[in-house]
């Protein structure tokens, strides 16, 4: 069956999606659209939407990319069109292709994402600190945090190595953090938890909460990144 | 950065609080002259659920000259955030606080969110009571179907609307656009909206008292005020304003479908039955628009089921060309079709396989009693004859899993009618292992409530059971409903009691809720949150004991708490219910032809409506 990947952002109203809310925000969009979405046989049919990696309730999405089947083939152009206009307030249509039957599934080729968190600092803070900062962090022989099991039993675990890479700058009272971190089935690290780390270990004035965004999902090539559209 | 966007991330379910949703509406606020906030006293998805949200939510952002947007009860997480950091109650659309607006409106589904209200109205920062408010705060109304008994809410709420909203709701934003043009104060304008038929302005009335106590009359304070304020009712739905775009949330709600109100109104005369007073006469929708409005809404909001709505669907005349005709048109594209519920008899067998062609998930009946001699008490026109042939065809269909529904308490009833619903739901399990039902699949679960009396029904003058008896029927019942294959479960008896309290409440009341609101009495229709000794200690507080509204016999020639709100069904017709139910005697379904004299057809010149096969 046709299939097509998209690439689109979550943002606004739309980043307290949660991830089984989202597969029904598409498939209603989709049927607004009045496109034929491929469903699952079964009891409980479902529709085909694949999604790269499921991104935490409240973080926006910059370029996130699912895959979604159709049961006819359209030319990509009018599913862009259709769904892109039946998308609610803050999901977006940026791009969509078809692929090819032998492409691979967007979940398990994806190895790495990219963030971005921003807060308010309660006090100045130049430049050279924040940057400083983030070195002490990345110099740590190992960053542990804890994390509770299934059944409660605290587990403790290293990040570090799932840090690729990151950074912060200062604009005015907001500091921003970039990171790069390994996404996927194998060492998954979650932004919030090299953030609360960071919090932590750097002391920098943070006041309140970050605001969180996924600027990118990729899979990797060697040490690369590489693009999902080129899987 | 926003407050919300910083308190957001760390709620539950945040996207209760984040709007957006398709087809909702975000005018431009200063282009409009009228402001109303439409709230409701319970979660977001509860709210969601309610047709009459997306009713009025259509008709007001239909007006070039008004917006109105939802609010919702916070959930008690995001209410000690807001609290917190001082951030008042805001709508999903603008996220202005809710005191911004010129008219707060509240709808009365349950007693049990009454509490809510009171906490809704302090976290938006509006003063509880009407009367310390003044032209700076919004109008606070209410409507819905626990206005009919307004009366333990008339301390807070300014105007009460009384019936259907379609009509009323222009009529009363008309008058209030024109009052607030001429700069009228606020009791002029209470004043003006007097002139709406429909509305009930408590503040305009007082509540005499005999010297024991009871209520002698409601009547008007000061001239010009009418004696009785009658029900509105919509006479057509074909042409009534139906929501064809209604707000699709992003998470999922209670009933996350598409709803097409099919009939409004039910003719069966349930004697406990409140909705079946209040939305007298029944009108049934014309196939062709139930069919418009069906296409109309699966291409409007992309729901995979479309829902026939109405307090009895079976009944509904072309029911089965409706759903015929539906499912021949959407099974196609993935669409379900749903029925909310059915009446116990072959044909609405049939009409469940023609909507669960694939999927058999679980039927539900509700017999409510069970004995025939207590349905004829309450007049539920069923057999159980007819209530075991039904379940019998089912399993024979392929469904695995039957619930029925069952009151207990009700007026009359003895030990031998706990032992028929434990006798019913036996013989039900039999059949189905009789039709092959696996035994690992077979399932039957009696889920039982409590009778509460209601206000306009022929049961209002009966007694709740004392709340000790309930629990020990409770008790007698889970000792019979044990074993493979049945389960029992019971809706919490201190909460039935404190809503019948409520439900036959008077005005009073007001500071049994004031107390309840500072004891931290908060979704108290969810038994988690519900707690009987707090209610019992704000009634302490206030000199008042629950069971002297709960469980005390009202008598024909008291006057009662809500004479003054006409329903349109007579005082004598509801006493000739009751007398008939004392004697074990049914009444005819008004559907059959035979006028049954309820008086309301020529008190408020509607008649029933019947749509073509």
């Amino acid at each position: 069956m046709p299939r097509y990947r998209m690439m689109y952002a979550k943002e606004g109203p739309a980043r307290y999606i949660s991830h089984l809310d989202l597969l029904r925000a598409f498939e209603r969009a989709a049927r607004r659209a009045g496109l034929p979405l491929a469903f699952t046989l079964g009891f409980n049919p479902h529709p085909k939407i694949a999604f790269a990696a499921p991104l935490g309730v409240g973080t926006a999405g910059e370029r996130e990319f699912a895959d979604l089947e159709l049961t006819a083939n359209m030319p990509p152009e009018e599913v862009a069109g259709a769904l892109g206009r039946a998308l609610p307030e803050g999901l977006r249509l940026i791009e969509l292709r078809a692929v090819a039957d032998q492409a691979g599934a967007l979940m398990t080729a994806v190895d790495r994402a990219t963030y971005r968190a921003e807060a308010i600092l309660s006090r100045p803070v130049s430049a050279g600190e924040a940057e400083r900062a983030v070195a002490a962090f990345l110099s740590m022989p190992q960053i542990l945090v804890e994390k509770k099991g299934r059944r409660g039993e605290k587990k403790v675990r290293d990040i570090k190595p799932g840090i690729l890479a990151m950074s912060a700058r200062v604009n005015d009272d907001i500091i921003v953090v970039e990171a790069e971190l390994k996404t996927g089935s194998s060492g998954n690290v979650r932004f919030e938890e090299v953030l609360d780390a960071f919090k932590e270990k750097s002391r920098l004035p943070v006041e309140g909460r970050f605001s969180l965004y996924r600027t990118g999902v990729y899979a990797a090539r060697g040490k690369e990144k590489k693009s999902l559209w080129h899987v | 950065m926003d407050v919300i966007d910083q308190i957001l991330p760390v709620v539950q379910k945040p996207a209760r609080y984040a709007g957006g949703e398709w087809n909702s509406v975000r005018k431009d606020w200063d282009g409009v002259d009228l402001k109303v906030a439409f709230a409701f006293p319970d979660t977001y998805e509860v709210g969601m659920s309610h047709l009459g949200l997306q009713i009025l939510y259509w008709i007001v952002n239909g007006r070039p000259d008004a917006l109105m947007e939802r609010v919702f009860a916070p959930w008690p997480d995001m209410e000690e955030e807001m609290r917190k950091r001082e951030l008042p109650l805001f709508s999903l659309e603008s996220r202005r606080p809710v005191r911004d607006f010129d008219i707060l409106a509240f709808t009365l589904q349950y007693e049990m969110s009454f509490s809510n209200i009171l906490n809704m109205l302090d976290l938006a920062g509006i003063p509880l009571m009407a009367e310390q408010r003044d032209e700076k705060f919004p109008l606070v109304i209410a409507g819905g179907p626990c206005a009919f008994n307004p009366e333990p809410l008339a301390g807070f709420i300014d105007l009460f609307v009384i019936g259907e909203g379609e009509e009323v709701i222009n009529e009363f934003l008309d008058a209030f656009l024109e009052a607030k043009r001429r700069g009228l104060s606020r009791q002029e304008l209470l004043f003006e909206a007097l002139k709406v038929p429909g509305v009930y302005v408590p503040s305009l009335y007082r509540v005499h008292y005999g010297e024991d106590g009871s209520v002698l009359k409601v009547a008007p304070a000061v001239e010009g005020v009418p004696e009785r304020v009658t029900k509105r009712v919509v006479r057509d739905l074909n042409g009534a304003p139906f929501p064809l775009r209604p707000v699709v949330p992003f998470t999922e709600i209670v009933h996350d479908r598409a709803m097409v109100e099919v009939m409004r109104g039910c003719t069966r005369g349930c004697r406990f039955c409140q909705a079946g007073v209040l939305y007298r006469p029944v009108r049934e929708k014309k196939c062709e628009t139930v069919l418009e409005q069906a296409a109309g809404l699966v291409r409007n909001t992309g729901y995979g089921e479309i829902s026939l709505t109405s307090l009895s669907t079976s009944d509904y005349t072309p029911v089965r060309r409706a759903v015929k005709a539906l499912v021949d048109e959407y099974a196609r594209q993935g669409v379900n079709v749903s029925l909310p519920s059915l009446r116990a008899d072959n044909f609405s067998v049939e009409l469940a396989k023609e909507v669960q062609r694939v999927r058999r998930s679980s039927l539900t009946f509700a017999p409510e009693a069970g004995t025939q001699r207590l349905r004829n008490v309450i007049n539920k026109g069923v057999t159980g004859e007819d209530l075991l042939k039904t379940v019998s065809a089912a399993f024979r269909e392929g469904w695995q899993a039957v619930k029925l529904y069952f009151m207990i308490g009700l007026p009359t009833e003895t030990d031998e009618d706990l032992d028929g619903i434990a006798g019913l739901a036996g013989e039900v399990l039999a059949l189905g292992r009789q039709a092959g039902v696996p035994a690992g699949r077979l399932r039957v679960t009696v889920s039982v409530s409590s009778f509460v009396p209601k206000a306009h029904t022929p049961f209002q003058w009966e007694p709740q059971a004392p709340l000790p008896a309930l629990k020990q029927k409770q008790a007698y019942l889970s000792g019979k409903l044990k074993g493979r294959g049945l389960a029992f479960n019971y809706h919490d008896a201190g909460l039935s009691f404190i809503e019948a309290a409520f439900a036959r409440g008077d005005r009073r009341l007001g500071a049994v809720l004031v107390n309840a609101f500072k004891l931290g009495c908060k979704f108290d229709g969810w038994s988690e949150h519900f707690s009987l000794s707090r209610w019992l200690e704000a009634f302490r507080r206030a000199g008042l004991n629950p069971e002297q509204y709960a469980n005390r016999r009202y008598g024909y020639a008291e006057p009662l708490p809500w004479d003054h709100i006409d329903s349109g069904v007579s005082k004598e017709y509801l006493i000739l219910e009751h007398r008939r139910a004392m004697a074990g005697l049914t009444t005819l379904d008004c559907r059959a032809g035979s006028c049954t004299g309820c008086g309301l057809c020529p008190a408020l010149a509607a008649e029933p409506v019947y749509a073509e096969a």
